[in-house]
């Protein structure tokens, strides 16, 4: 695909995430590590688009690698870290060079942030500790620690529900937290489905996902159906789930050729959503839940609308932007570079 | 943090997903590894070539051994567990002078334990999470008994009116022998099979024996033994179990008279020996025996530990099995070879047709029926017999268990480099 692009580069570092402000269209900002987030230090790039193409407005440094980011809701200048020493940062990009707030409880690497998009009063972190943690950006100790017990790679809030929390780990399970329910019962958990487990309904015809227990490392909620959610993780399968009845998966997604590192449902649209692999292809999908019912299992096969190769090392970080006609999504891979691009361009160019 | 364990979770991820037993071959910083092990030799209870030496000795010169062949500082191990079931007291002051006496200064600390015939791997099982939980870095798992000197009938007191008044609680103290010819007539287990099962054992010890498969694991001692015919001490060297027996044949065992009950089907020929012997395994955690220097011969992974009827101690493994692997995730065709304690014939095969395991892989070198089975000592004994195995097959996967008097079984999963 040759459509074109915006390009710019984190010399010496390696994004590991993307965020488009949920402020403004200019905005975005990249979590990055040095020496592929193994060794070394991190860099916060805040960057600006304007006619000049990606301008960098600020940038903040940490000891350690930066794995994730997510703005803050409630002011427009905010962002928080997730950095690789357990740390939490929390920047604004009005005081330069330091954190405004740190919050330093997670035992291991911080591997993801998501801020609450409901109440906008709190924020969630998961850890290669085996945590997740709840957070006000108020105080520096937690509110509430969800015990995972193994490497937890990403957490997200329910888009609709404040008090419902998922997260995704190592041990193969996405596990659903409602924060309603009381404590003693199993720190909130109120479901654990196994991503791997085929379901009790017979596959569509030529499709055969793993069947083994295998690292799940992204997920996040349809934004337009707050019951579905969608995981990728190492099998290299994309899989939704309906969280109402998780006997197995509702839609299944084959085509990475290495292990999902990142997806995001579309804000857009429904049934589309995009993902990035170690394989370094993103890749832009239909879950199939809006064509015609024609096969005979209930689980849908989902189609591949586009695949976007100009990453040349592995893809690990997207984000859809929230605003204008739709379709623009930001990609950052290894390869020390940050692509916007409209995905629009993919199905287009695919017809 | 760790950049080792970094890269190796992206390489991980980007290999793919893995099977349980391919997951259980990867190499971490953390895993608690094995850098020396060994065994005495074992000998027969009342006449054997330790019949005079007391089990602390025994136990101290495992130790030394350990030492030796590890040349390990001893001042870096912090803690000792010795397994040990007959001695009064637990041994515990004996084993602390045992330690001394083999070179560790005061500071390296020591305790026994006592869980009946799986006190050894016990011992090995609580170092080793000890080093997981980070309480030490260098400890000793062991075992050591001397039947000749501490077997009879004082090692159980007097139950209470209390005990005595719970049925299930009374019958902890019904002999093994007993209860186990009652299962195996009540599992029907075949005085047949038994035997062919017992003299499998001996040929297959003995095979061993001839072929040198035991020199490995055995750490000779030279100690002071009293001839009973002319009654002179003389000073020998212990380097061979002297319970193989040749020409062992489920035929010949069929002759045998039963031992605990009249026609019964369990006899001195396909139960295991009386027996004294000691056994020791160092481990530590693989960044510590990298930094050390130390040579790696395998990995602990996993125990369980399970409850059953008194009654029926002796299916103690077929229920310890399936749950160390329910906690691995892996299977019985993942393991490469099984030690499972042939405390009686009858109750080892048992188990292992209960589970479905194919006999081959059972014991390669024989078991306590052939060689002994020296109560405290025998977990701690397994380890090294089947390391040294597994490597020399350059196989990797490897399963201890046994049952434990009274009703318990154990079982623990390790891994060979």
């Amino acid at each position: 695909m040759e459509a074109p692009m915006l390009e710019f580069r984190t010399a010496g570092f390696n994004p590991y995430a993307v965020k488009y402000s949920p402020y403004y269209d200019s905005r975005i900002a990249v979590a990055s590590a040095a020496n592929y987030g193994i060794v070394g230090n991190g860099r916060l790039f805040c960057l600006g688009l304007g006619p000049q193409g990606i301008q960098v407005e600020r940038t903040f440094d940490t000891n350690d690698a930066q794995y994730d980011i997510a703005w803050s809701e409630i002011n427009e200048n905010q962002l928080l870290a997730a950095c690789g020493d357990g740390s939490i940062k929390l920047y604004d990009t009005n005081v330069p060079d330091f954190p405004v707030m740190n919050f330093h409880e997670h035992k291991r690497e911080t591997f993801s942030v998501a801020w609450s998009p409901v109440t906008k009063d709190t924020f969630a972190s998961s850890s290669w500790d085996g945590t997740v943690k709840i957070w006000s950006p108020a105080r520096k100790d937690s509110i509430k620690t969800l015990p995972i017990g193994n490497c937890t790679y990403s957490t997200s809030y329910c888009p609709s529900n404040p008090h419902i929390i998922s997260a995704v780990s190592t041990d193969s399970h996405l596990r659903i937290f409602d924060l309603r329910t009381p404590v003693s019962a199993q720190y909130h958990l109120i479901n654990k489905i196994p991503v791997h487990t085929p379901g009790p309904v017979p596959l569509p015809p030529g499709l055969a996902p793993p069947a083994m227990p295998a690292e799940v490392l992204t997920h996040d909620w349809n934004k337009y159906n707050d019951s579905v959610i969608a995981t990728g993780g190492v099998d290299r399968a994309i899989r939704t789930f309906d969280i109402r009845n998780p006997t197995g998966p509702t839609s299944i997604m084959m085509g990475h050729n290495y292990a999902v590192r990142r997806l995001a449902w579309s804000p857009h649209a429904r049934d589309i959503l995009i993902s990035a692999s170690y394989d370094m292809t993103v890749r832009l999908w239909t879950d199939g839940s809006t064509m015609a019912q024609e096969a005979p299992s209930p689980i849908k096969p989902g189609v591949q609308l586009g695949v976007m190769n100009r990453h040349t090392e592995f893809a690990v970080g997207l984000d859809w932007c929230l605003f204008g006609v739709g379709g623009w999504v930001a990609t950052v891979g290894w390869d020390e570079r940050v692509l916007l691009w409209d995905a629009n361009q993919l199905i287009r160019g695919r017809g | 943090m760790g950049a080792a364990d970094r890269l190796q979770q992206i390489s991980s991820q980007i290999a793919g997903s893995k099977s349980a037993k391919e997951k259980l071959l990867i190499k971490s910083p953390d895993d608690i590894v094995v850098t020396a092990c060994l065994r005495t030799a074992f000998t027969k209870g009342g006449k054997g070539g330790f019949k005079d030496t007391a089990a602390a000795d025994l136990m101290a010169g495992a130790l030394k051994g350990i030492i030796e062949r590890s040349k390990i500082d001893p001042a870096l191990v912090e803690d000792v567990c010795v397994g040990e079931v007959l001695a009064p007291g637990g041994g515990a002051t004996e084993m602390r002078a045992a330690a001394l006496v083999a070179g560790f200064p005061e500071s390296t600390a020591v305790r026994t334990l006592n869980r009946q015939c799986s006190s050894g791997l016990q011992a090995c099982v609580d170092v080793a999470n000890q080093i997981k939980s980070g309480m030490i870095e260098v400890g000793i798992g062991a075992g050591v008994e001397s039947m000749s000197l501490q077997y009879g009938p004082s090692a159980v007191t007097e139950f209470s009116e209390l005990l005595e008044s719970h049925p299930e609680s009374a019958n902890c103290k019904v002999p093994m022998g007993v209860l186990s010819e009652q299962m195996a007539a009540d599992r029907n287990i075949k005085r047949a099979d038994q035997d062919a099962f017992a003299a499998s054992s001996y040929q297959k010890a003995g095979k061993a024996q001839q072929a040198g498969l035991f020199d490995e694991e055995i750490h000779p001692l030279t100690v002071k033994f009293e001839d009973p015919k002319s009654g002179e001490t003389k000073t020998i060297t212990v380097s061979k179990d002297d319970g193989v027996r040749p020409g062992v044949t489920a035929e010949s065992l069929g002759k045998m008279k039963g031992a605990f009950a009249q026609g019964g089907s369990i006899h001195a020929g396909n139960a295991s020996q009386i027996s004294d012997g000691a056994a020791a395994v160092l481990m530590m955690k693989r960044s510590t025996a990298e930094r050390l220097g130390q040579q790696i011969l395998g990995k602990y992974v996993a125990a369980s530990i399970v409850g059953v009827k008194p009654l029926l101690m002796g299916i103690g493994p077929w229920k310890a099995i399936p749950k160390v692997f329910e906690k691995t995730g892996i299977t019985k065709d993942d393991v490469d070879i099984f030690e499972i304690n042939e405390a009686f014939a009858s109750q080892c095969l048992w188990c292992a047709n209960e589970l479905g395991l194919p006999l081959e892989k059972i014991n390669p070198k024989g078991g306590a029926i052939a060689f002994g089975h020296p109560l405290g000592c025998t977990g701690a004994r397994q380890v090294s017999t089947l390391l040294y195995e597994l490597r020399r097959r350059g196989e990797k996967v490897g399963l201890t268990s046994m049952c434990v008097g009274t009703g318990m079984g154990m079982a623990a999963i390790w891994v060979a480099e």
